[in-house]
């Protein structure tokens, strides 16, 4: 089995696509760039992500439609009869999605994502069905698979990530039921698993096998570093098994093994930090200032003095010490890192950043109608943010 | 996309040695921009150092010495804008690059702490409360000052929703789902007002070649006030033809603007409210109770308009 899609022309809309940010940062020449358009063609009808939003939301109300059809016919017949007609009108929904829009150069267009959730919805929620929702193993185990097949073959992402999470959860759930030591021993499972899917991602990019899968294997990538960290951070070791295993802890007791979670929690983005910058490595980079925040957040858990406001000024001032030094540290470029923006990401825009600004603090301004707490309200816009 | 395809477009001729030398160190990642990190880093220490300070000061009003709070307060405040304005580029109508990288920064701490200034001052003294909304007209108009003698995006939305906060009306999705968007029965007729008139301001100044680049943000602004406002205003059901007519209005110059300024952000406003607009229009007269017809008519509409789209997909072309 392979992709859906063809391959060389996968890569070209690729090639393509970063050839046009080379052009827009000046690397490249206008003549040269529609030189390498020209050359790197591929037939995909891929329009722009607003409009794939359109076509998204119009195909999930178009196949709504049909599915209210569908339930009309079936309506009256028992529950396995049902189940199994969402399977067959599922599968039948991949069918489609191939035929009818995939062979008809159809790439990631909106309408593709659209039947393939609504596809993947219909099929998992048909076998759990059958199952009557009870077989927890046998769900999470269909999940897997489908959401694995909808990321390998039609190079989903929203999917890949579902599959990695469900994955997860299936390991979790398998040592869960085990019971016993196999429930104490879920931490370290965890870490020894994803670092050995971390490794095999790793060097699955290295050889370039996959290579059409590359952004699906970046996600994996990243989604593996947080999950070894989950498994070793404290604060998520303790609440699961607070609200999983039954765990009880008294007054100055802690939970078992509590030294070494701690030092993983302080480890573990330290470790993260120091490879990302000595393998200039940017996925570890940006995982690294994630789960710096949460260990931060893990030991503010515990050991709170009870003045978050003090918390977030002072995370602020951290912060933007932090951020102007390293600014400053890199006006010339150094150990091969710049604060020059190379390449444009898609949200890097100044206009999206306004808006979050707008929606963060602006929208809470004191309006007129508030008279009785004026003021007040300017805070509160901030105080969204101090999950910190 | 691969670490060897710049080595390929090399040795197939489309890019110079020295063009592959370049482009090559950023893909095998040699060199490594940490641009989006740091900036990310720096607006977050912004919005918590901000939202960190303004509760410390609230919950410790009376305690601190209010003068000497505001004072604090005021000095950090003067001292960004001090910092801005002794840096600042000369005005141009032009978009203006920053002088350094945090100077933008430094420009949306002082808009922030003003606001929090101001909010204090307010609920401490109380001589702005009867002028509450006299007040938030001066914070609206030193924003758009500062937006546009320091050429900030960000203050500039900042503005426009201490404007909006002036007309009472709220331009934040968490009114929205909270259900206090616009709480009193006629403020959509206001903001359906308030958004047609600096929509028409914002395109005067394009037209001008006024910081065009702020374009975006005002029509941003005001199409989805004024399509909230006008859908708002056709479920209270009294005059709906009316703002029927004005949300296919607003749909028809939102698609003109969209293909104007290259953003298929309107176009998709202006699609989802007009459907919206048109649902409800057939519910009120067609049909009310088939519900097969219902399902009849998404596939019919929705799979009408998939097609529509893609067979005129060349007038939907980004060509930037």
């Amino acid at each position: 089995m392979t992709s859906a899609y063809n391959d060389i022309w996968v890569y070209n809309l690729a090639v393509a696509k970063e050839a046009k940010k080379w052009w827009k940062h000046g690397y490249v020449e206008q003549d040269q760039l529609t030189a390498i358009q020209h050359s790197y063609q591929a037939p995909f009808y891929h329009p722009n992500f607003t409009i794939r939003i359109l076509l998204f939301i119009a195909a999930l109300f178009a196949s709504s439609g049909i599915t209210g059809f569908f339930t009309l016919l079936v309506a009256d017949t028992g529950r396995d009869f049902i189940s199994f007609a969402c399977i067959v009108y599922g599968a039948a929904s991949f069918f489609i999605l191939e035929k009818l829009f995939i062979s008809k150069n159809h790439f990631k267009s909106g309408v593709t994502e659209a039947i393939l959730y609504h596809s993947c919805g219909f099929v998992i929620g048909g076998i759990g069905g059958l199952s009557d929702f009870n077989n927890v193993h046998g769900i999470l185990f269909v999940c897997l698979i489908v959401f694995s097949f909808a990321a390998f073959r039609y190079l989903d992402l929203l999917c890949t990530i579902a599959a990695t999470l469900v994955a997860a959860g299936f390991l979790f759930f398998e040592f869960y039921s085990l019971g016993g030591i196999f429930q104490q021993i879920i931490p370290f499972v965890f870490i020894i698993v994803f670092t050995a899917l971390y490794f095999i991602v790793k060097s699955l990019q290295k050889r370039g096998v996959l290579k059409l899968w590359y952004n699906n294997l970046l996600i994996v990538e990243s989604i593996s570093l947080l999950l070894i960290y989950a498994g070793g951070n404290y604060f998520v070791v303790r609440e699961l098994s607070v609200a999983m295993l039954g765990l009880t802890i008294q007054e100055g007791k802690d939970i078992p093994f509590a030294f070494i979670f701690y030092t993983l929690t302080v480890l573990i983005p330290i470790a993260y930090l120091y490879f990302g910058v000595k393998n200039k490595d940017i996925v570890f980079l940006r995982v690294s200032l994630l789960v710096v925040a949460f260990s931060a957040f893990t030991f503010k858990y515990y050991f709170s003095l009870g003045h978050p406001e003090i918390t977030l000024t002072i995370a602020g001032i951290i912060l933007i010490g932090i951020a102007i030094g390293v600014m400053h540290h890199l006006k010339t470029p150094r150990y091969g890192f710049t604060r020059e923006n190379l390449l444009s990401e898609k949200w890097g825009s100044m206009n999206v950043q306004a808006f979050m600004i707008s929606q963060t603090m602006g929208g809470n301004q004191p309006g007129v109608d508030q008279s009785s707490m004026p003021g007040g309200g300017s805070f509160s816009g901030g105080g969204s943010t101090n999950d910190f | 996309m691969t670490k060897e395809t710049p080595k390929e477009l090399f040795e197939k001729g489309f890019i110079t040695a020295e063009q592959f030398q370049k482009i090559d160190a950023i893909t095998s990642g040699k060199v490594v921009s940490v641009f989006y990190e740091l900036r990310t880093l720096l607006y977050l220490g912004v919005m918590l150092f901000t939202a960190g300070f303004g509760i410390l000061i609230y919950l410790n009003i009376g305690e601190l010495g209010h003068m000497l709070s505001i004072i604090a307060l005021s000095v950090l405040t003067i001292t960004c804008f001090g910092y801005a304005f002794k840096h600042a580029v000369e005005y141009t109508h032009e978009n203006v690059k920053a002088p350094n990288p945090y100077y933008d920064y430094v420009v949306l701490l002082g808009a922030l702490l003003f606001i929090t200034v101001q909010g204090y001052i307010q609920f401490q003294y109380g001589f702005l409360t009867d002028n509450l909304g006299f007040s938030t007209l001066l914070t609206a108009a030193f924003f758009f000052f500062i937006a546009y003698r320091l050429d900030h995006v960000g203050v500039l939305s900042l503005a426009i929703t201490a404007l909006a906060s002036f007309w009472s009306i709220s331009v934040s999705p968490q009114k929205w789902y909270s259900g206090n968007f616009f709480s009193d029965s006629h403020l959509y007729n206001t903001a359906i007002f308030f958004s047609t008139v600096l929509s028409s301001i914002a395109v005067a100044l394009t037209k001008r070649e006024i910081k065009t680049h702020f374009t975006f943000t005002y029509l941003n602004f005001c199409f989805l006030l004024f399509f909230v406002g006008s859908i708002l205003g056709l479920l209270e059901g009294e005059l709906w033809g009316i703002y029927l007519l004005a949300i296919y209005a607003g749909s028809v110059l939102a698609f003109y603007v969209a293909r104007w300024k290259k953003s298929f952000l309107f176009l998709l406003y202006a699609f989802v409210a007009a459907y919206i607009a048109t649902t409800y229009f057939l519910a009120r007269t067609i049909f009310a109770e088939a519900i097969e017809i219902w399902f009849l008519y998404s596939i019919a509409s929705c799979g009408g308009f998939i097609y529509f789209i893609i067979k005129y997909k060349n007038y939907f072309k980004q060509d930037d």
